[in-house]
């Protein structure tokens, strides 16, 4: 099969960089002078009977290298600790934090993709016209707005008029399954707003600069001589070629997104991971910032992955 | 000769940038031309000669920064009178091209078949499965199988690719197609093949063919009738023979006489020996040179290193001062990397060079630095081997700099000015100051000359280093490595594609062909009685500017 | 690039010195008014000291009044004036924003170079590292390193500084490779210059305007990140920077006060800084890029030049 062992090796560089950041963790949060879990008299509240459970936990007592092996094993098994705040598995707690950031960022990402291909793609074909310059401005003051600043303006200008806090209204008790769907989708018309004003801008601004580039390649003049009309020529010779460094920056953008989605829960108490980020920030609650981190990290790379394969499947260049 | 032309330019002028305030650049002056059915006409010009331009304003494919007047007919009615509008519906349906870069006339990420195709398509010639059949039988008939139609344009070579750019071309059944330098980047024997295709296709579906090119032996050999661009204006037309045997206008003339003829040598006298001495200049004996790929990480851990196949295999060369040796062959042969390898830039796997009889073999970056004031080089393209931001002062300079040579400004400046009067730019004050950007190509390549020839080397290795040039300032930048070579004693030792160029120059010939040598000697006896049969098969692929030799070799 | 390319200037002039880049910057719009919305708010940094007209540390009206003449801008929930927050705090958002910025640039342009210009297992080695800091969410990374290390400036200086430098090195990379690959870098080799002489006379003043507009890009990520770790609460709460003003407003519910002037002031500067910057630091690359000047899908076509008025005599 063509190009097998560049699907391996992104693989590989994947699982590689999930043991780094597994290792990086450790280092972060036990070895380095200072770090929380290693001065557990830092946990608030903590009875005796907690800490010695948790000197026990973390192996505190025995090597480091020893701690390291214990810690690689218990992370392989899902057991992230006990979160210090409500004193569940942190791993339960991410599951569901992460179960409810997902529709959110998903419907943001994905309208912010759409949005920001069509104006790209509209700005690059009538490059220097009106259009384009509008637009091209628009999306350049979004993309300079900070995201909590945005989200802070949505929230005071719709204040009253739509829900500004949480996912669900907590009084609607005995709501049917379309009526909790309609209050759900209605707590995440501000924050999918948010996000998706703060992602498309970029978006729209990597579209057009790919489009522009590949506007000039000799392909093109070609299929002009083909007599290919134009938006075919659009379609297959300059977006599907400038599809390739559109996924490399999208991909590369996957900071951007978590950043976005980070502040936007924060601003909107939206109850998803990266409010549980936040908090855990807020309490010192080490276990799950430390489990935080990794799952985050660990699905960034997994999307990286997706991206990589994507490229893959888009560039027929690509061997190994 | 009576039939009425297929396609004519009358009065055609264009004119680049003209805006209220500025008249803008005038590249195509008044051009008349004629084209019968069938018939083959070369539009022959230097670069920025308006060659290009002419035929793009005939696919109405001009930028919009261009302004155009006079008429292109197509069987009599005027393409251009409405503009876009009225050309639009002609492209590929009656005029179809072929383009120069074939790689990137491609689109790369879709399959070959999908492009021809699409031609197919767009015009309502066939779909679906009558469409792939028809791709089938284009490829078919420029020697490609179909069943190469799926593959993608990368997958396939130079030649390939040019082949199936025709095939497209060919789509719509066209009854014009303008073909734009459709062989320059592509290997003597490949454009040999490229254009007796093109010929046969004429023939065959009686396709009338202007065949834009910078080389008239190209077209002495391929077109019935040719005109010849300078500055936007055609200065002579008329039949092929006409132009060779009875050209009217000097640039003509000029351009013929530009024109190596590999033939000619053979008829030349032989050149004097050059005296022998002792320990040649320059022994190379069984080199052998590989290219490793970048190790990965593991294999530089576990201390591997892994075997390449080579691409120098075992040659052996020698050259004396006062000679030029051409080194010839086609593009991968290996003659790069062997000059690479000579010049200490790239590792050698085996066998011994030895510079005015010391061994230089494997000598670290350090060891020949002092080592490279005897040995020095010239590439290829001059509009690449010059830094822009110095000027020509600087870069000539740089070298004197580099080796610590001149304690003073002034004495610095001395040597430069005597390199720059040595290879030509006189007087050199008129250039000291000047940028790359404001020097004409030939004189680009004399700066990267002089650069080279301050230090005062004995040999130079010269990488190809006129086939950037337009045809008319070639033979003055070899004929300054001839006086380097007759005058300063420098042994030299050419790279080139281009055995008429080397034949003209150079004193010995070595053949070089994927990886070894497989002819070695003197210049007059290599074309004249060549051994080997790959020899034999490029000495009758080479272009001549005489037509009538057309016969005699290709019957 | 080859001939057809009919619309090219006959001159393939690299458009990598500084002259030619600069004429080319300046010709476009968008970089004076991003050169003027910089220099604005620079000038308005280092004399912030001078025209801040209350005092920072005391209240000087009452919590979250309004604008008014007298406090243009509005006040905070302290009673402190919104105009001196927002003028001290984009002095120190700046330096935050900047030196981030230079230690990102110069760790990135540093491996980029040693990455490209030698090749090799060291160019394996370095990107190796780079693709692990470019996968690994920042954010995520300076959130945890913020709260292992606790809340200050510098901390967020140099975490910020530390993560940022991934595109730099990758950008520069790919364009000293390019520039290894030239013949004129080739010739000079050639001729005995060492590695040293090569990289300071012909690579980097190649990159550098690049390395500029680089530069200025990444100054808005910085200054981006900078509010972004100060609204999650990890910068130094004491500082006055926009991010702190921000988290403070939100902190001490502006929002649901209705109290939009403690957060639009700040909102509004942040933005205008990171437009002024990626404007001019957009039209340096746009200017550098070669590729952008041609495009065969123009929606312009040739014209006919008419018959009467302008012909050949006319020139």
């Amino acid at each position: 099969m063509r190009g097998a062992g560049y699907v391996w090796k992104r693989v590989a560089f994947a699982i590689a960089t999930v043991y780094v950041a597994l290792t990086l963790n450790f280092i972060l949060f036990r070895v380095l002078p200072g770090s929380p879990v290693s001065q557990i008299s830092r946990v608030p509240n903590a009875s005796p009977e907690m800490k010695k459970i948790l000197t026990q936990q973390f192996g505190l007592d025995r090597p480091l290298w020893e701690q390291y092996l214990l810690y690689l094993r218990e992370a392989l098994h899902g057991n992230f600790g006990i979160s210090y705040t409500n004193r569940q598995p942190v791993l339960d707690n991410l599951v569901q934090a992460f179960a409810n950031t997902i529709p959110m960022v998903a419907a943001g990402t994905i309208l912010a993709i759409m949005l920001g291909l069509t104006v790209g793609v509209v700005s690059a074909v009538r490059r220097g016209s009106a259009t384009d310059h509008l637009s091209t401005n628009i999306a350049v003051l979004f993309y300079a707005f900070p995201t909590q600043f945005m989200g802070m303006m949505l929230l005071i200008g719709f204040a009253g008029v739509l829900p500004s806090a949480g996912m669900s209204d907590p009084f609607a008790l005995d709501a049917t399954a379309w009526e909790a769907l309609l209050d759900r989708l209605k707590h995440m018309i501000l924050p999918v707003t948010a996000l998706m004003l703060t992602l498309y801008a970029e978006n729209a601004l990597i579209v057009r600069s790919a489009i522009l580039e590949t506007l000039g390649e000799d392909h093109i003049l070609t299929a002009r001589a083909k007599g290919v009309p134009r938006h075919r020529i659009i379609r297959h010779y300059a977006l599907r070629n400038a599809m390739l460094p559109i996924v490399t920056m999208v991909a590369m953008s996957l900071g951007a997104i978590v950043t976005g989605s980070i502040l936007i829960e924060v601003i909107f108490s939206w109850p998803g991971i990266g409010r549980a980020l936040y908090t855990a920030v807020l309490k010192r609650d080490y276990p799950m910032l430390q489990g935080g981190f990794l799952f985050i990290t660990i699905v960034v790379i997994t999307f990286n992955l997706i991206a990589d394969l994507l490229y893959y499947k888009l560039d027929p260049r690509i061997t190994t | 000769m009576t039939r009425k032309p297929i396609l004519a330019f009358e009065d055609l002028n264009v004119w680049f940038g003209v805006r209220p305030d500025n008249p803008g650049f005038h590249v195509v002056k008044g051009v008349n031309i004629a084209l019968k059915p069938g018939e083959r006409f070369g539009l022959v010009g230097e670069s920025g000669s308006g060659k290009t331009t002419t035929i793009m304003a005939a696919m109405g494919l001009l930028p919009s920064s261009a302004e155009v007047s006079g008429r292109v007919l197509l069987e009599g009615r005027d393409i251009l009178r409405d503009g876009e509008k009225s050309v639009a519906p002609h492209r590929w349906k009656d005029i179809a091209m072929v383009f120069q870069g074939a790689m990137s006339a491609f689109n790369p990420v879709k399959t070959v078949g999908w492009q021809i195709a699409e031609a197919l398509d767009v015009h309502n010639v066939a779909r679906g499965a009558a469409a792939g059949r028809r791709v089938g039988e284009l490829l078919e008939l420029v020697g490609i199988s179909a069943a190469q139609s799926a593959r993608f344009p990368h997958e396939f070579s130079g030649g390939m690719r040019q082949r199936a750019m025709i095939a497209m071309a060919l789509a719509c059944e066209p009854k014009v197609l303008l073909a734009d330098e459709p062989t320059t980047a592509l290997d003597v024997m490949v454009q040999d093949q490229v254009l007796k295709l093109l010929v046969r296709l004429s023939q065959d579906l009686n396709l009338a063919l202007i065949l834009v090119t910078h080389d008239l032996a190209i077209v002495a050999q391929n077109c019935h009738r040719a005109a010849v661009m300078l500055g936007g204006e055609i200065v002579e037309e008329g039949s092929v023979s006409d132009l060779y045997h009875r050209p009217q206008h000097d640039y003509t003339r000029k351009l013929f006489e530009a024109t190596p003829d590999v033939f000619a040598v053979a008829r030349k006298p032989e050149k004097p020996e050059a005296k022998r001495t002792p320990a040649p200049l320059l022994q190379v004996s069984g080199l052998k040179v590989s290219y490793p790929r970048p190790r990965s990480i593991g294999e530089v851990l576990r201390r591997e290193r892994p075997e390449a196949p080579l691409v120098v295999n075992d040659i052996s060369l020698k050259i004396d001062r006062g000679e030029m040796v051409a080194l010839v062959g086609q593009s991968g042969s290996g003659k790069t990397t062997a000059m690479q390898a000579i010049l200490g830039m790239v590792k050698s796997r085996g066998g011994t060079i030895t510079l005015n009889g010391r061994d230089v073999t494997g000598l670290g970056m350090r060891d020949w630095r002092p080592l490279r004031r005897q040995i020095q080089m010239i590439y290829q393209d001059p509009y690449e081997s010059l830094d822009l931001r110095f000027r020509v002062r600087d870069t000539v300079a740089e070298p004197l700099r580099i080796h610590r040579i001149a304690a003073t400004a002034q004495e610095r400046e001395a040597l430069v000015v005597e390199a720059l009067e040595r290879v030509g730019l006189t007087p050199a004050v008129r250039y000291l100051g000047r940028f790359p950007h404001e020097l004409s190509g030939g004189q680009r390549q004399r700066v990267a000359i002089a650069a080279s020839i301050v230090l005062k080397p004995e040999l130079l290795l010269a990488d190809e280093p006129v086939s950037m040039l337009d045809v008319s300032v070639r033979a003055g930048v070899l004929h300054l490595l001839d006086e380097l070579r007759r005058d300063a004693r420098m042994g030299i030792l050419m790279i080139t594609h281009d055995l008429s160029t080397a034949a003209n120059y150079a004193d010995r010939i070595a053949v070089m062909h994927q990886g070894r040598i497989v002819e070695q000697g003197p210049a007059h006896q290599v074309i004249h009685a060549p051994e080997a049969e790959y020899t034999k098969a490029l000495l009758a692929s080479i272009p001549n500017p005489d037509p009538d030799r057309r016969l005699a070799l290709r019957a | 690039m080859s001939t057809t390319t009919v619309n090219q200037a006959p001159d393939s002039q690299s458009p990598y010195g500084f002259w030619p880049t600069l004429r080319g910057v300046l010709q476009q719009k968008t970089a004076l008014a991003g050169l003027v919305i910089v220099a604005f708010f620079v000038i308005i940094a280092l004399i912030s000291p001078w025209i801040e007209p209350y005092s920072i540390s005391e209240a000087s009206c009452g919590v979250f009044e309004a604008p008014s003449r007298a406090h243009w801008l509005g006040c905070d929930d302290g009673g402190v004036d919104m105009l001196s927050l927002v003028l001290r705090g984009g002095r120190i958002s700046m330096i935050v924003g900047a030196v981030a910025t230079l230690i990102a640039i110069g760790i990135g342009a540093t491996i980029g170079v040693l990455s490209g210009y030698f090749g090799g297992w060291v160019d394996t080695l370095l990107m190796r590292i780079t693709d692990y800091f470019l996968v690994v969410p920042q954010i995520v990374l300076m959130i945890a390193i913020a709260a292992v290390w606790g809340p200050s400036l510098s901390h967020v200086i140099i975490v910020i500084g530390a993560l940022m430098w991934t595109g730099t090195a990758r950008l520069i990379r790919a364009q000293v490779k390019s520039l290894r690959e030239r013949v004129y870098v080739k010739r000079v080799e050639a001729v005995g210059a060492g590695h040293a002489h090569i990289i300071f006379n012909h690579i980097i003043p190649q990159i550098g305007p690049l390395l500029v507009a680089n530069t200025v890009l990444a100054i808005t990520v910085a200054i981006f990140n900078e509010t972004a770790l100060a609204f999650l609460g990890l910068s130094d709460p004491t500082a006055v920077t926009w991010g702190t003003i921000m988290e403070h407003a939100f902190d001490r519910a502006a929002v649901s006060s209705g109290a939009w002037w403690a957060i639009v002031p700040a909102g509004l500067s942040v933005a205008f800084l990171i437009m002024g910057c990626y404007m001019l630091g957009r039209s340096i690359e746009d200017a550098l890029n070669p590729r952008l000047k041609v495009s065969y899908l123009s929606t312009h076509f040739w014209r006919l030049r008419p018959l009467v008025g302008r012909g050949p005599d006319a020139l």
